[in-house]
């Protein structure tokens, strides 16, 4: 039986359907799920927080969302071992739930992914790679070894911050997934298009059962997405950012 | 203009207006006190019709409805010579939107639904607010045809942005950002636009926004009451109804003063992109409903004239006349007057024209499935009125009858008949010798860096390109955006938008023929074939014969071009007064979006350049023509003609180009324009850096020395055309394929050294991206 993914919609949120179309093309039964659905999410294996503006980023971007009802059931999850991954402003929701790193108490942050070094809005391509051990995080458990996962940095507010002795720890307790990459795979912090610290682009948390990551690889997840498209390709296949969810399906059959 | 104060309840001893009591010029002087725009004329005819003097609200109603803004009576003629039929037009410029046809897939047809509009005015008085409101209103415009939202475009025209016009600064950066916090919010991807700096839109800029939606052809949601909607139930949705936008249509009607734009701020609305989002969710909900039963039904965005405007429409478009209860609106604030509430023009807000034994489950999705009451307060939907056999339009407000008028002498055509001056565009087509004083290198770098040149990537790095995961070219990889909206088909779409002020200045007709032609063949370089346009012209005053002659010239070289093309206007908008009260208006402005239709999206061409070892093809033939161009206005040539559009070669050359890109033929594509052909070449060259890979150099041909034309005008005319990659392998078929087209020409090759060459000049590309990437920098970063 196919995997049951909850795609979860947030007023505001507005990646909803290219999340849950690509989690079907990677061979998940994934779902849209509103907030005013917040009932049936116990019923799922794993959830999924797409990308865009819930609650209308009020207060801090994620931090309304992240005390609507709809985070009990993925608090709960997640504790319970369930996967889940944020994206953007799913990560967004994820730190503020104290999910992601989760070093902390639920619900009390103790990291941010706040506002860009430009002090607004950004939208172009990124390269992504990651940085930790393979068994570090299931979800990026999968992914084929030095990997470039092309993805769209695409927010406000994406620039990793917190206090340096808590950086140090995300640093050293190998919490950062994914690090913006050039297309020699190399990582630098200069690489993070809007300053974030140590060139963060994705966080785990203990567990390695959460990963909230600000760039949308959802966005360069098809053949006809991407910058150099090779002749013969089919154009509507999956590839590129798909890796991950590939990784997140697989990661969720293994279970 | 009124203001805000006049938004408190009076006394209900106010009379209505004695208007057959009144002389002249007693008349006009009641008028101004109530803030009304109407003319001594109109008010005449409407107690005449009447029958009484007309009620406080009827004036209001009148004044919104008559307006230029949503009566076009100074445009309607002329706009009636734009051919607006053709094969692939589904639905012509009648509704709130129109519609081309896209293709067909899995035995669906599917149509591109586009609206075009312009919030100039608003934009120029509250830059962020009114930018925001015009990406609210267009997205409205498109959905209420039934469709899905899926892509914006913004044509922008700025004023002279230098340091030390902090206030241009200020209005360009305020549209800017308030174009990508509405936009970027909502979830709809934008994947075109242009800008343009230039003085002359220091007291009007123009902020125009296109907006695109997909529809199956079976499933078109009109904005009328349908033939059966008798007692058809008005079902008003979305933000709860406020003092803001009161006045609006009139104010977009006349001329701007900068000391009473602060006085008109009221005038402006105030946008809710995250109440939108939801309600654009909650819709298209709505409209799966209303398939599964197999319902028609009428739905229209509340504009111009708010809820009066489109309830009288939604409903005499239908035959219908219409009964609307005021008291049943959901209001933000206690005691609003009752002309605020019918004609004020408060954003995020759809009516419906549904029938009885649906409206309740209507209301539940948008109240509690999408919970609108509490995603802001007090939005949702509410029934206010119903559709009328009877031909009137009647208003209630605390149970008393206040508006009660023929429906089609509310929403009938007004015309004002205007006289008009023809422009005289200049004709000098003389060889200039201008290299004499100036260095080529020197110039060359200076047009890069010309503001209406360089890179643009500052400014739409803002938007959210790419939400919705189906945006196959972004704004910058191409000459137009490409998207793929259906899912698991190849179809996609490209858009572009056209309208070079610089021409518009010199020659008005030749500036609205060279925006359809721009528009184009933008449109052809990605491999798309233009199947329709919308036009949005941004003129000064109809009053100004001079101006008005503008506008008529316009319209013709819109209709001339669009002729021989072959294409047709689907839909736009007609923006006047763009004029600061000293009478100087901006630039003849037709600006023009085309849209195209692509069958593989594997064939679409991008435009950085591929490989080292191609063949580079001039397809266009050079004039002596610099009028407009970069480098006319770097030297300050002011009487040169603007280029001329031979259309049956362009056509040619179109049907040519995309024959190429079907086959495969095309590495990469860039159609020439501002900056001329060196640009263009250097453009294809930065691609590369953008796309992560090394830059490619570019040898020219001597033959770039080229014909009778002279040197300047070949490599810095704006005379159309477009260049491509071809591989050497590709040299014979891309060659036969041409045929007998005389204007395709080899003019060099692409080289691994990377330099731009051409006879004794090398410039490193480097070199040349630094002047072109950073001037918008340190405005929009």
């Amino acid at each position: 039986m196919k995997a049951r993914v909850a795609v979860l919609v947030f007023p505001g949120t507005n990646s909803e359907m290219e999340t849950r179309d690509l989690l079907v093309d990677c061979g998940a039964d994934a779902r849209i799920v509103h907030w005013s659905e917040a009932a049936s999410l116990q019923y799922y294996d794993a959830f999924v927080l797409p990308g865009g503006f819930a609650y209308e980023d009020r207060i801090r971007a994620g931090a309304i969302a992240a005390h609507d009802a709809m985070l009990d059931a993925v608090i709960e999850g997640a504790q319970a071992g369930k996967y889940v991954l944020g994206i953007c402003n799913g990560a967004q929701i994820l730190l503020e739930a104290g999910l992601a790193p989760g070093t902390g108490e639920v619900r009390r942050p103790t990291a941010a992914f706040t506002h860009n070094a430009q002090g607004h809005f950004i939208c172009e391509r990124v390269l992504l790679r990651r940085t930790v051990a393979a068994t570090r995080c299931a979800i990026a458990a999968a992914l084929p070894e030095d990997v470039l996962i092309p993805a769209w940095a695409a927010h406000g507010q994406g620039r990793l911050a917190a206090v340096p002795s808590h950086l140090e720890e995300i640093d050293n307790g190998d919490f950062i997934v994914f690090r913006y990459a050039d297309v020699a795979g190399a990582t630098d912090a200069h690489f993070a298009p809007q300053g974030s610290a140590l060139g963060a682009a994705a966080l785990t948390n203990r567990e390695g059962n959460v990963l909230a990551i600000m760039p949308h690889p959802e966005r360069d997840a098809w053949n006809f997405n991407h910058l150099d498209r090779s002749e013969g390709d089919d154009p509507l296949a999956p590839s590129g950012g798909s890796v991950l969810f590939e990784s997140f399906v697989t990661a969720l059959e293994r279970r | 203009m009124r203001n805000s104060s006049s938004n408190c309840r009076r006394g209900p001893s106010l009379p209505d207006l004695a208007v057959a009591e009144l002389d002249d010029e007693a008349l006009r002087a009641q008028a101004d006190s109530l803030g009304l725009a109407l003319r001594v004329d109109e008010l005449r005819s409407i107690a005449e019709r009447l029958g009484r003097a007309p009620s406080l609200v009827e004036l209001y109603a009148f004044d919104a409805q008559w307006s230029e803004h949503c009566s076009y009576k100074s445009s309607r003629a002329l706009l009636g010579r734009l051919p607006t039929d053709g094969p692939d037009v589904v639905l012509g410029p009648a509704e709130d939107a129109g519609i081309l046809h896209l293709g067909e897939h899995e035995g669906e047809r599917y149509g591109i639904v586009i609206a075009h509009e312009s919030h100039n005015h608003p934009s120029q008085v509250v830059p962020f607010e009114g930018a925001a409101t015009g990406i609210g209103g267009i997205v409205r415009d498109v959905l209420c045809m039934g469709a899905e939202v899926v892509a914006v475009a913004d044509p922008l025209r700025f004023g002279n942005v230098e340091r030390v016009n902090e206030h241009q600064r200020a209005v360009a950066r305020g549209v800017v950002d308030g174009i990508a916090a509405y936009g970027n919010a909502i979830g709809v991807p934008n994947i075109a636009g242009d800008c343009y700096f230039d003085g002359d839109f220091d007291d009007n800029v123009l902020v125009n926004v296109v907006a695109l939606g997909l529809v199956k052809e079976s499933e078109i949601v009109h904005s009328r009451v349908p033939r059966q909607g008798a007692d058809f139930v008005l079902l008003l949705v979305g933000k709860a109804t406020d003092a803001s936008g009161f006045g609006g249509a009139s104010f977009s009607s006349v001329a701007l003063d900068a000391q009473e734009a602060q006085s008109n701020k009221g005038a402006v609305q105030v946008p809710d992109p995250f109440l939108k989002n939801v309600i654009m969710r909650a819709s298209y909900r709505v409209f799966s409903l209303l398939r599964e039963r197999g319902v028609e039904v009428g739905f229209k965005d509340l504009g111009a004239g708010g809820i009066m405007g489109c309830s009288a429409e939604l409903c005499s478009a239908g035959g219908f006349g219409a009964e609307v209860d005021l008291d049943t609106v959901n209001v933000a604030v206690d005691r609003l007057l009752p002309e605020v509430i019918a004609v004020g023009e408060t954003q995020e807000r759809l009516l419906w024209a549904l029938p009885e034994d649906i409206v309740d489950e209507v209301e539940r999705i948008y109240n509690e499935e999408f919970s609108l009451p509490q995603v802001a307060q007090n939005a949702r939907a509410v029934r206010i009125g119903r559709a009328t056999a009877e031909q009137h339009y009647r208003l209630r407000h605390r149970g008393e009858l206040v508006m009660d008028v023929p429906i089609d002498f509310l929403t009938g055509t007004v015309r004002d008949t205007l006289p008009a001056e023809a422009p005289v565009p200049p004709t000098m087509r003389r060889e200039r010798d201008v290299l004499s004083e100036r260095t080529l290198d020197d110039l060359f770098h200076e047009i890069l860096a010309h503001r209406d040149v360089c890179s643009r990537a500052p400014l739409y790095r803002h938007y959210d390109a790419v939400v919705r995961g189906r945006t196959v070219i972004p704004r910058g990889e191409a000459d137009a955006g490409v998207l793929a909206p259906i899912r698991g088909s190849r179809l996609a779409f490209a858009l572009s938008v056209a309208g070079n002020p610089r021409i518009g200045r010199i020659d008005p007709q030749r500036a609205a023929e060279l925006a359809v032609y721009e528009s184009a063949r933008k449109v052809v370089a990605v491999g798309g074939e233009p199947i329709g346009l919308t036009d949005c012209l941004n003129y000064g005053s109809p009053r100004d014969p001079r101006q008005y002659g503008e506008l008529v010239a316009g319209v013709d070289g819109l209709a001339r071009a669009a002729r021989g093309f072959g294409l047709a206007y689907v839909s736009g908008n007609v923006s006047l007064y763009n004029a600061a009260a000293n009478g100087h208006a901006v630039p003849a402005s037709p600006i023009v979006a085309c849209v195209g239709r692509i069958a593989d999206l594997s064939r679409c061409v991008t435009l950085p350049l591929k490989e080292v070892g191609s063949h580079l093809y001039l397809i266009g033939e050079t004039q002596r023509a610099l009028g407009g161009s970069v480098l006319a206005s770097i030297l300050g040539l002011a009487d040169e003609a603007a280029p001329e559009i031979d259309m049956e070669r362009a056509v040619a050359e179109h049907r040519f180009i995309l024959a190429a890109a079907r086959e495969g033929l095309l590495r990469s594509a860039h159609a020439i324009s501002d900056g001329g052909l060196l640009v263009t070449l250097a453009e294809m060259s930065f691609g590369c850096v953008a796309a992560r890979r090394a830059p490619i150099g570019i040898e020219l041909d001597g033959s770039v020395g080229w014909s009778s034309v002279g040197r300047n005008e070949s490599l810095f005319g704006e005379w159309g055309g477009v260049v491509v990659e071809v591989a050497p392998g590709d040299i014979e078929r891309f060659e036969a394929l041409a045929e007998s087209l005389e204007s395709v020409r080899e003019i060099g090759t692409t080289t691994a050294e990377p330099l731009l060459s051409f006879e004794d000049e090398a410039w490193e590309i480097a070199d040349l991206q630094r002047s072109w990437s950073r001037p918008l920098e340190e405005l929009f970063l």
